[in-house]
Parts: C-alpha cells; sequence; structure tokens
C-alpha cells in the first residue's frame, strides 16, 4: 500500500551563538535523516524525550521552518519551496497543525468564529460560507455556536480554547492533522473529552493524525503506530501493539518501562536510566544513546547503527538486533563498564 | 503517637479587585512520623495552596487564612517571624516544580546549600561546605565536587531538581513538601527522582506531603492519599484503597478518564462533562453536583459531614462506604 505521507531524510540544524565574523558557533542537531511514511487513516504517534526533535519534526512537516535537506510528499506529491516542488501553500490544504498552547496560537483580538472563519477566506471561501462552516465545526466540537461565536480566546476554558484550536485547524478540510501535545496541558477529567472527540473527528472526515506526545499511555490509546525519536534519529517505530509489547531498542524498553503503574498494588521494577538526555549541540558519536545504555559495547560508540526489521513493519536501530550487518561483531565484544555520564 | 503534622479546618482566601478566591474550603487532614500523604488533583483544586499554607508562604496583604496548622504541635499561622524562619528549611522544608524557584542564580549551588545549613545548625563554612558536597553525593550528581561550584543554570534539568532536593534535604527536615517536583521531568528522569526521593525519605525517617496530578505517580509514592476537588478534600484513606476502590464519583469519575495500558481503543473514554467551577464563592454544597451523574436534589443543600468508615472517608452523601 503507498503511503498517504512520506518523509524522507528529513534533517535540520540550527545554528547558535555567533563569533567576531557573525558566523556560528555551535550547532543544535535538532533532527537528523528522519524518514517516515502515513497510512491514509491511521494515527502515527511520536514519542521521546524533551528535545529530541518531535516538534521541529512537526514544524518541517508544515514548512513552518525550511528543512536543511529532505522530501515530504502527499500522496507522491513532493511539496516544498525549491523549484519542481508544488507549492507550500496547497501543502497547507492538506496538511494542518494544533499546538500545546490552546492560548497562544488564537488570535486574542478575534472573535472565536472570526478565527475559524480566517483560514477558509485565506483559502478563497467566501465569507458567509466560511462562517457558516465555522459555526457547523463549533458545534461539531462540541461548543453550542450561539453561545461561543462572538467570544473571545480569554473567555474560554483550556479544554474550550482547544476545542477552538481543533475546529480552525479542521475548517481548511485538510486530510492530515499534526497535533502536538494537543491534550497534554488539559486536565485529565476534561483530556478525556477532547481525545474522544478526535476519535470522533477522525472517523467522521477520514483524517489521518499525527500525534506527538511525552504521555505514554495516550500514545499507546491513541496511536495505530508509534515513532520513537531519540536526539533527532528515528530509533524504532511500527505497530503500536508490537511496539509496547516487544520494544526492541534499549532506549524505547527504558521509557516505556519509566511510566508509574496505574493500578494500585502493582510495584514495577524500573530499568533506570543513568544520567539525563544529552545535549543535541554535541551529540554523541555512534549509536547516540550508548552513553546511557547498558548494552552498549566497543562498537556502539563507533559505528551508527543502521535501521533494520525487527518482524513485519516493526523496525529499529540497534546493534544487538539480529538483522543489524554489524551483529556478529557487536556479539562477540565484551561489554564495557561505562561511568554513569554527568 | 501524635501526628507531625495537623490541619484543621484550613480556609485560605485571597482577596483581590474583582473579589474573592475561595482558593482551600475547610481542609483538615494530619500526617504520621515517616508517611508519605499523595495531595491529588487537578489544576487549580487547591493543592499548591494548601501546601503553601504550612510554611505560609502566601502574600501576606491579600490573603486571609483560617484555622490551625500545627507542625509537631506549634501552629505555624500563629507564629513570630523569628520562629518561622528557623521552622522553614529546618523542620519543614519544600520543593517545587520549577527548581528555579528554591535557587537564587547568582550564587553557586554549593553556597547555597551551605548556606542554608550554616543558618540553621551552628556550623561554620567548612562543615558546611563538607555537608552540601555529602548532598550532593547523596542525590547522585555525577562528580559532586565539581558541581559544589556550578551555578544553578549551568545544570541540565533532572540535576538541578537533584540539587533543589539535596538543599531542601541538607537540615534533615522533619517533614517534606514536595510541589509537582517530576511534572516537567521526562519519563526517565522522572522515575529516577522518584525513586531517589522516597529512598532518601526512608533513610531519614521524613513526612512528606506530595502533590500531584498523576494517579501513577501518587499510586508510587505514597502510602495515604487525599482528592482534592474545587479547594475541598473530597475524599481521603490508603492509597491502595482508595484508587482501586474510589468511594466518591469525582475520584471514580477521575480514575475512569485517565488513559491507562490495557484499556479498549475502540471504545470511548469515560470522560467527565464539564469542567471543575470557579472559586469565587464559598461553595457550601457538592461543587461537583453540576458534573455528578449521581446527584440528587438533597446535593445542592449544604453538604453534612463526611462520609466514613475508618481509616477512610469521604464528602458525597451517597456514597456507599459499607463494602470497603
Ligand atoms: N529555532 C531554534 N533554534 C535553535 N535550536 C532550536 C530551535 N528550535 C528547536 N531547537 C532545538 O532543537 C532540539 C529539538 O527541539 P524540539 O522542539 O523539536 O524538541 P521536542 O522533541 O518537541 O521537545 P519537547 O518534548 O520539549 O516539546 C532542541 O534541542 C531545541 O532546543
Ligand atoms: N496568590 C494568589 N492569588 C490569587 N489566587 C490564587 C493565588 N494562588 C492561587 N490562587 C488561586 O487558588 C486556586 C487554587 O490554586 P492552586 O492551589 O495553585 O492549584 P493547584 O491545585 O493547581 O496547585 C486557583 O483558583 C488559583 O488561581
Ligand atoms: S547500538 Fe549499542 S548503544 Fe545503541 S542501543 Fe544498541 S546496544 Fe545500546
Ligand atoms: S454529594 Fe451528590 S453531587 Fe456530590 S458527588 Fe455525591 S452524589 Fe454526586
Ligand atoms: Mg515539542
Ligand atoms: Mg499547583
Amino acid at each position: 500500500m503507498s503511503a498517504l505521507l512520506r518523509v524522507q531524510d528529513l534533517k535540520k540544524h540550527f545554528p547558535i551563538g555567533k563569533d567576531l565574523f557573525g558566523r556560528p558557533t555551535q550547532v543544535v542537531h535538532a533532527v537528523e535523516s528522519v524518514s517516515f511514511d502515513v497510512e491514509k487513516g491511521r494515527t502515527l504517534g511520536i514519542v521521546g524525550e524533551s528535545g529530541c526533535g518531535k516538534s521541529t519534526t512537526a514544524r518541517l512537516l508544515m514548512h513552518l521552518i525550511e528543512p536543511d535537506e529532505g522530501r515530504i510528499s502527499i500522496r507522491g506529491k513532493e511539496f516544498g519551496n525549491i523549484g519542481g516542488r508544488h507549492p507550500v501553500a496547497q501543502l497547507r490544504r492538506q496538511m494542518q497543525m494544533v499546538f500545546q498552547d490552546s492560548y497562544a496560537s488564537l488570535n486574542p483580538r478575534l472573535t472565536i468564529e472570526d478565527s475559524i472563519a480566517f483560514g477558509p477566506q485565506i483559502h478563497g471561501v467566501s465569507e458567509t460560507l466560511a462562517r457558516q462552516q465555522a459555526r457547523d465545526l463549533l458545534d461539531r466540537v462540541g461548543l453550542n455556536p450561539s453561545v461561543f461565536i462572538r467570544r473571545y480566546p480569554h473567555e474560554l476554558s483550556g479544554g474550550q480554547r482547544q476545542r477552538v484550536n481543533i475546529a480552525r485547524a479542521l475548517a481548511i478540510k485538510p486530510e492530515i492533522v499534526i497535533l502536538d501535545e494537543a491534550v497534554s496541558a488539559l486536565d485529565k477529567s476534561v483530556q478525556a473529552q477532547v481525545l474522544n472527540l478526535l476519535s470522533d473527528l477522525k472517523k467522521e472526515f477520514e483524517l489521518t493524525y499525527l500525534f506527538i506526545s511525552h504521555d505514554l499511555n495516550v500514545v499507546q490509546y491513541i496511536s495505530d503506530d508509534v515513532m520513537v525519536m531519540y536526539l533527532g534519529q528515528v530509533v524504532e517505530s511500527g505497530p503500536v501493539a508490537q511496539l509496547y509489547e516487544n520494544p526492541a531498542h534499549p532506549y524505547t524498553r527504558a521509557l516505556l518501562n519509566s511510566v508509574p503503574a496505574q493500578t494500585p498494588g502493582q510495584s514495577k521494577n524500573y530499568i533506570v536510566l543513568e544520567g539525563d538526555p544529552p545535549n543535541p549541540i554535541a551529540p554523541p558519536k555512534g549509536c547516540r544513546f550508548h552513553p546511557r545504555c547498558q548494552f552498549a559495547k566497543a562498537i556502539c560508540a563507533e559505528k551508527e547503527p543502521e535501521t533494520v526489521k525487527v518482524s513485519g513493519s516493526h523496525k529499529a536501530a540497534c546493534f544487538k538486533l539480529p538483522g543489524s550487518v554489524d551483529h556478529q561483531t557487536y556479539i562477540r565484544l565484551q561489554e564495557v563498564s561505562h561511568e554513569p555520564r554527568g | 503517637m501524635n501526628p507531625v503534622v495537623e490541619v484543621k479546618n484550613l480556609n485560605v482566601t485571597f482577596k483581590g479587585e474583582e473579589g474573592s478566591i475561595f482558593a482551600v474550603n475547610n481542609v483538615s487532614f494530619d500526617l504520621a512520623a515517616g508517611e508519605t500523604l499523595a495531595l491529588l488533583g487537578e489544576s487549580g483544586c487547591g493543592k499548591s495552596v494548601t501546601l503553601k499554607s504550612l510554611m505560609r508562604l502566601h502574600p501576606m496583604h491579600k490573603t486571609q487564612i483560617e484555622g490551625q496548622v500545627l507542625v509537631e504541635g506549634q501552629d505555624v499561622l500563629k507564629m513570630k517571624p523569628k520562629a518561622l524562619s528557623a521552622m522553614r528549611g529546618k523542620t519543614v522544608s519544600m520543593v517545587f516544580q520549577e527548581p528555579m524557584l528554591a535557587f537564587d542564580p547568582v550564587f553557586t549551588v554549593g553556597d547555597q546549600i551551605a548556606e542554608s545549613v550554616m543558618r540553621h545548625e551552628r556550623i561554620g563554612y567548612k562543615e558546611a561546605r563538607q555537608r552540601a558536597l555529602e548532598m550532593l553525593d547523596r542525590v547522585r550528581i555525577p562528580s559532586a565536587a565539581k558541581r559544589l561550584d556550578a551555578y544553578p543554570h549551568e545544570m541540565s534539568g533532572g540535576m538541578r531538581q537533584r540539587a533543589m532536593i539535596a538543599l531542601a534535604l541538607a537540615c534533615k527536615p522533619r517533614v517534606l513538601l514536595a510541589d509537582e517536583p517530576t511534572t516537567a521531568l521526562d519519563a526517565t528522569v522522572q522515575i529516577q527522582v522518584l525513586l531517589l526521593l522516597k529512598e532518601l525519605q526512608r533513610e531519614l525517617g521524613m513526612s512528606m506531603i506530595f502533590v500531584t496530578h498523576d494517579v501513577g505517580v501518587a499510586i508510587e509514592v505514597a502510602d495515604r492519599t487525599a482528592v482534592m476537588y474545587a479547594g475541598r478534600i473530597i475524599e481521603q484513606g490508603p492509597v491502595q484503597e482508595v484508587l482501586s476502590r474510589p468511594w466518591h464519583p469525582y475520584t471514580q469519575g477521575l480514575l475512569g478518564a485517565t488513559v491507562h495500558p490495557g484499556m479498549d481503543r475502540n471504545q470511548a473514554l469515560p470522560a467527565i462533562p464539564g469542567a471543575p467551577p470557579q472559586l469565587i464563592r464559598r461553595i457550601d454544597e457538592c461543587a461537583f453536583a453540576p458534573r455528578c451523574a449521581q446527584a440528587s436534589s438533597r446535593c445542592l443543600s449544604p453538604l453534612p459531614g463526611v462520609n466514613t468508615l475508618a481509616p477512610r472517608w469521604t464528602r458525597c452523601i451517597h456514597a456507599d462506604v459499607s463494602q470497603a
């Protein structure tokens, strides 16, 4: 089956700091050869620790920032600001994004109705029709239009604002919606309402979601496939059940294991990683996870493991996997004991 | 044995230009030596305000506090400034979600820990620095000796969180107040810090009040839990019992709405309709009534006392407390 969204070798480095001559002194390796496919109607969850490049990937997809390298295509049509590619404005009709901070992403001086009707008008829909659609959408996201159309963002609760943001993203009638921590700031009782809404809308409008979240339980519930990022790279991806039940990468295993049990009386044996996620300004050589990995051997500090198949569409990048070309070399090496990094 | 902390009928009201905010309403609880209590609830329900009352950290001019807050038998709300500052950081200490609240950015971490020790114990700088080093080591900061001279901003998030714990525990407090200290941390770092806190608590025999909105975290750290809603404790008891068989409809709703492993992905989440009320008036009836499926007209009159079967109680007139 061909993918609806295909992302190939996406890369973004941010130069930071300036020397005497205005040249950057350091480079943040935010996103490094990220590739993935999303099929129509599926939800891809993206997880990983703070700073691992989830939001940067999302912003690159939307062309809110320009990629250094890589291709983004929808139904085989490639988009970008380079000659021969389809214009970014077209891309944004097909793909929309909802952010975590529901307050910052709404214009405080526009009424709710104006906010939702604005996008479609930019894309050539008449004002009357755009307003009618805005009311329908408000109703659809569970906000009574007669109560809410004239209100301003500060007159809404967090959950209500997030519903408005979802309505606004849907107003363009996109096929793909990127949700970047879209429910993270909401309290659990309200979060459940918005998650239900997202599931209903997905069915009704045949949407495809990219769901970015640090809440691993929510990702498991909402996603069909999951992609795990570490320091700008994808270390593992696959169908949600397979990946959660059988994580292949040592980082994924530690990450999933670190979630406290939600059921009383289940005491857990935690795999406690040493140290914090390292600095993307100077990512470790070889496997980027090696300074924190309990299975690291000499080769892991020298060579970068390639992504190999675990089973079916489940993939990971680690020398421990039998599919890795350097697997035999890895097996023969002694384990190195390493100092916990600071 | 006397409890280390006893809070009796605590009311906290903030006076503002546009009226008052009734942040904490008749809150009572106690805490035994060595015990951990999780204050569990959603944002704005009054967890932090309750916690800050134990050290009297509210802005004086606009806050009205009533009730009693006894720490080792002494009423914090009646303490003179000198007694209060002797108590803060010594008998009762606090860690925050944001460690920069605890540290002054212009002094090194080591000096700030040493300063706190010197203030509360009559020892010199050298000895105090030695204590700072021990503490940084104890919270497992790598190359602790080098980090003594680091400034707070030079540390990573997780390390700063551990340094703040070192600062809070340097004078071996009897009670540690922890206000969501792991909420902003990544999962892998959160669990490091939680396990560390539990271990240090056991070693030092401290009591702890741990504020969180995360059910899993409460289960991991606490012996007992008090669930808050709209400024009141609506249910309390041993954490295992409360969270496996909640009595109050809000606690039931919260647990049901929280996504957990093994949920049926094809079923809608049992969400609670509506949102918590604004705290702009004193709510004497059940504040959960507008969202509660079991509400009856009786729930709209001022609530009677609690419904109890020791050691648990709940503030719901319809709760069936017979089957514990
Ligand atoms: N405009 C920028 N200039 C410099 N560095 C940046 C910029 N945007 C992002 N970064 C850096 O790129 C890295 C990846 O950031 P990103 O926002 O994608 O992380 P994330 O995975 O979304 O994290 P979080 O979970 O905290 O949202 C981080 O180190 C971040 O500090
Ligand atoms: N200094 C203050 N002045 C006015 N209102 C406050 C102040 N501190 C807290 N509040 C209000 O008190 C209520 C409870 O707040 P808080 O205890 O911080 O909630 P949480 O349970 O999220 O910790 C909220 O409505 C909050 O806005
Ligand atoms: S490649 Fe080596 S360091 Fe990287 S995850 Fe696998 S075993 Fe660990
Ligand atoms: S007192 Fe009434 S409204 Fe309140 S929780 Fe109990 S049943 Fe519901
Ligand atoms: Mg982000
Ligand atoms: Mg708080």
